[in-house]
């Protein structure tokens, strides 16, 4: 399945440009429309800010699915190796061999691995890798209206405009043990004139 | 009846014994290598009557949508959709469809049971032949219908009611009258700069209408222009999505706009900032405008009235008028007042003054139907000979009145009710009532005012016929439904109000169920009207829905799109061919001076003021503004009905500031009641300064299995403008007031 090219980025990662973001959940539905997970199963979800980070209800949001994360917490505790970390840094859950025993939903600080009740199995988002061979976006990154939501490859970060992308912003989990690959650009506010 | 009730009726009546859904299996998680080859790809559009218009590209397997794209050839949608078009998958194979014909015993009863299509439709020729011989005529039949489904091929709706006869038609728009007005004033047609050319604006005020919910893919342009550079502004009453976007957000008394427009432009006079040659050689009136101006406007005055501090206003308008091109957006949601028609005039004349009018990145930026120059074929219909009509005002016409001119040498018309006050037409209508009423297109009960009112106008109909895909409260309302095909299923072509890309959509499954198209339930109608009496109908009674796409299509049409054959929308949707991206870019106006008017005599001859002078907001009847715009999960109550939507829009929600909270004991996430003399909805609360602090918001939803319908509060109050164009005012959605509690 993973096919070693010398041009091959060594970690792919979301970068999550919560100053475009518009918070339309466009991203998070096209995952469903690419999917059709079970009612109830979701793999890329939007999170408001808490007002202590942005002083406006809803007006700011992550958008998050799994981080593919350089240390998967999800691969070290699946007891049946369902969980591959391909040489591009995208890690990939085989529904096949998972035996739904629930340890890398337990174990993931992030909660990106999901419980699908109806194959009694976990699963996640395994950053579209089938879309990525054939050479296309994964579906939330293409889908996304202002290009809030990019794919990236973490080793080449500094030299992009998005050199001022953090790991860990204000209401996201710090994990260094996992070192999760999702970055993000922080929002900024308005001047706002109230009556 | 209950919602409990109204599902036991469904499950009696095997509405949801197939599940229909389980054509759309779940992909494995780690799925199999994507091939593009294991897909036939078909063009589609989505219709929904909203700026973006998108083109899709849709994925079908084993005559399955698979999933969907946006068209990438499609600059404007750039390979992608918003929320609710990535939803149509679901949509299409939502368990909740209506299947098939289906008769109510007793409407509201929710006993439903399937019919064949034969039995309905015979059912409905012999209530409409019964009703005709009673009055002699057929005005007892009344459409109702808008913005459902834009396809073009959706107007043999009205089509159809023309070839049975003259009929009752609900005309008007609940959208965006007032503003089309205000743009036919001043400009002579409603015409906007291409959006894509916003990039190149160096100031862009977005004035009452939130894009990031309603309109994604405008989102870039706004980017682009301030990664270029340009300030953005934003201004709404409500901090919304966009406004979070912007470098300003104005937050000023609701229904304000005009008087702040005015106070800007007596500053930009004041400073000299008026493009002089613009005013004296494109445009009549601005001396006298700008003699209103120095008599009757200050900036503190637009101070006082806005709630905008003067030197703010000062500072944005020298900006605007500095900055070259600048912009401006006018939302439809800022002309929905009793002064909204005359707040849209003084923004144009802000946006005329400085010379922004016919410039690429300028333009006072509003709609326009350049690409809409169809046939209209399935709409224009002959009446069977002998028919006898109204004979009284002008008939009915529409924002898209293709047969203006022909009505007007008939001896009879159709008969006009206005769509804005729906439920007090039916309820007026004489000589004959309106016996019949024929939806399609619309949800009456989630868009038409005063709910409640609304009910007692359905009670005194004979017969109800809905066609719809879902079980709303319309369908509640109705004696008989009819299943219609989603956008996948049929044929046809949209066009946007907003960007200037055409889109084919090609049927790419065969109809779910016993769907049918809007044009094949003509067909089927008067395959029925004439077998029971013969001349009676004068539809064609057999349709190639695909057949009829060639009749839509013109050489004016062709020669816009570049495009020779409109089977060449196949390879991906066209952009019209304009001189510039720029409306009026020659300045040649079509006003009657053929120049700008800051003065329209037009205007004052419809009863308006003739300069665009400020009027006073609609008094409040109860102690709080209520606002119930567009949710980014909905488009009226279109989607957030799908179970893949309630996965991220639970509930409604109404939204009111800190201090309203706490000065009536509401915690966050409380139920309250939200009232006023016209109903009552219960609701949970969440508190936030997004909202001003005299208002209460509540955006626009159906959700299956809640009775929440902002409508149980919404008036039907007339906007000032909109007559002129679209046959009836506007309305005043956001002109609405309301008192809450705790329930
Ligand atoms: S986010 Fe969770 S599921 Fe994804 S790689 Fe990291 S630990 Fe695993
Ligand atoms: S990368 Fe693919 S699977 Fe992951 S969230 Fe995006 S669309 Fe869903
Ligand atoms: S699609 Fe883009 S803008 Fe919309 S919520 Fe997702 S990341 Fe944000």
């Amino acid at each position: 399945m993973t096919t070693q090219k010398t041009s091959l980025p060594r970690q792919r990662a979301f970068l999550v440009d919560v100053e475009r973001c518009i918070g339309c959940f466009t991203c998070a539905m096209a995952c469903k429309n690419y999917y059709h997970q079970e009612t109830g199963v979701v793999w890329r979800q939007l999170y408001p800010l808490d007002e202590a980070i942005y002083p406006h209800r809803e007006r700011a949001f992550f958008s998050l699915a799994c981080n593919h994360c350089e240390n998967p917490a999800c691969l070290n505790a699946c007891p049946v190796k369902a969980y591959e970390k391909r040489e591009d840094g995208v890690v990939v859950h085989h529904q096949d061999r998972c035996i739904g025993c629930g340890n890398c939903i337990r174990s993931c600080p992030y909660g990106a691995p999901r419980y699908n009740p109806v194959l009694k199995k976990a699963e996640k988002c395994s950053l579209c890798h089938e879309r990525l061979d054939a050479g296309k976006q994964p579906a939330c990154v293409q889908s996304c209206p202002v290009r809030a939501l990019r794919l990236v490859d973490i080793a080449a970060l500094s030299t992009t405009d998005a050199a001022n992308a953090v790991q860990y912003p204000a209401g996201y989990p710090e994990m260094p043990q996992v070192n999760p690959s999702t970055r993000f650009i922080m929002p900024r506010t308005p001047r706002v004139v109230r009556r | 009846m209950s919602r409990r009730s109204f599902l036991k009726g469904l499950i009696a009546s095997g509405a949801l014994a197939t599940l229909p859904c389980g054509l759309l299996l779940p992909r494995n998680a780690s799925a199999a290598p994507f091939n593009k080859a294991d897909f036939q790809i078909f063009r589609n559009a989505c219709p929904r009557n909203c700026y973006d218009t998108c083109s899709i590209v849709t994925y079908v397997r084993d005559g399955v949508v698979r999933f969907v794209e946006g068209a990438p050839e499609s600059t404007y949608t750039a390979g992608g959709l918003c929320v609710k078009g990535y939803s149509y998958p679901r949509r299409v194979y939502s368990p909740d469809r209506i299947k098939y014909p289906m008769v109510q015993d007793g409407r509201g009863s929710g006993n439903w049971r399937r019919v064949s299509w034969d039995e309905a439709m015979e059912r409905i020729a012999r209530k409409l032949l019964e009703i005709k011989e009673r009055d002699g005529n057929l005005l007892g039949l009344a459409l109702t219908k808008y913005s459902g489904n834009f396809g073009i091929t959706n107007y043999g709706v009205e089509g159809m009611m023309s070839s049975l006869g003259y009929t009752t038609r609900l005309v008007g728009t609940p959208c965006w009258p007032a503003g089309i007005d205000a743009q036919n004033y001043d400009l002579g047609d409603m015409w906007c700069n291409d959006p894509e050319d916003m990039e190149k604006s160096r100031y862009v005020i977005i004035w009452g209408a939130n894009p990031a919910w309603c309109s994604v893919h405008s989102m870039k342009y706004v980017y682009a222009a301030r990664d270029r550079g340009a300030k953005i502004v934003v201004i709404d009453p409500v901090l919304t999505q966009t406004s979070a976007k912007g470098d300003v957000a104005w937050q000023p008394e609701t229904g304000s706009d005009g008087a702040l427009a005015l106070g800007m432009a007596r500053h930009v006079l004041d400073l000299g900032l008026v493009d002089r040659d613009f005013v004296a050689n494109n445009a009549v009136g601005f001396e006298e405008f700008a003699a209103y101006l120095r008599q009757n406007v200050t900036v503190e005055w637009a101070a006082e009235k806005s709630g905008i501090p003067a030197d703010e206003i000062r500072r944005v308008a020298e900006e605007f008028a500095t900055a070259r091109p600048a912009t401006i957006w006018i939302g439809y949601g800022m002309q929905r007042h009793v002064n909204g028609g005359a707040a849209v005039r003084a923004i144009d004349a802000l946006v005329a003054m400085t010379g922004n009018v016919g410039k690429v990145g300028g333009g006072a930026r509003y709609g326009h139907l350049q690409t809409w120059g169809f046939n209209y074929h399935a709409m224009i219909q002959k009446a069977p000979a002998g028919s006898i009509g109204f004979t009284g005002k002008a008939g009915p016409k529409g924002e898209f009145d293709v047969t203006a001119g022909a009505a007007a040498a008939a001896a009879y018309t159709d008969r006009a009710l206005n769509i804005n006050k729906t439920a007090q037409e039916l309820l007026d209508a004489q000589n004959p009532p309106v016996r019949v009423l024929w939806s399609s297109c619309k949800n009456p009960f989630a868009q038409d005012f005063d709910r409640n009112k609304l009910e007692k106008a359905f009670n005194k109909l004979e017969m109800v016929v809905s066609v719809e895909q879902f079980f709303t409260e319309t369908v509640r309302h109705s004696d008989i439904v009819l299943p219609v095909t989603t956008l996948f299923e049929e044929w046809t072509v949209n066009a946007s109000y907003w960007h200037y890309w055409v889109s084919l959509n090609e049927q790419a499954i065969a109809p779910m169920h016993e769907a049918k198209s809007n044009i094949e339930i003509a067909a089927l109608l008067s395959k029925h009207m004439n077998r029971l009496s013969p001349g009676s109908c004068t539809y064609p009674q057999d349709i190639d829905t695909k057949e009829w796409m060639e009749k839509e299509f013109n050489k004016g049409v062709y020669d816009l799109l570049g495009i020779t054959h409109w089977q060449d929308l196949r390879k991906g949707p066209a952009k019209a061919k304009m001189p510039s991206s720029a409306s009026w870019s020659d300045r040649k106006f079509k006003t009657p001076s053929g120049k700008y008017e800051f003065r329209s005599d037009l205007c004052a001859s419809h009863g308006h003021k003739a300069l665009p002078e400020y009027k006073e907001g609609r008094k409040p009847y109860a102690p709080y503004r209520l606002l119930t715009p567009h949710s980014k999960f909905a488009i009226h109550s279109q989607f957030a009905n799908l179970d893949w939507m309630e996965e991220f829009q639970t509930e409604p929600f109404v939204y009111l500031n800190p201090a309203l909270a706490r000065a009536k004991g509401i915690a966050d996430l409380d139920t309250v009641r939200v009232f006023n003399p016209i109903g009552e909805v219960k609701l949970r609360a969440k508190i936030t300064n997004t909202v001003p602090g005299d208002c209460l918001l509540m955006y626009e939803a159906w959700f299956r299995k809640l009775n929440f319908n902002v409508q149980n509060l919404v008036d039907d109050e007339s906007a000032d403008m909109g007559a002129y164009k679209t046959g009836a005012p506007g309305v005043a959605i956001h002109d609405q007031f309301a008192d809450v509690a705790r329930a």
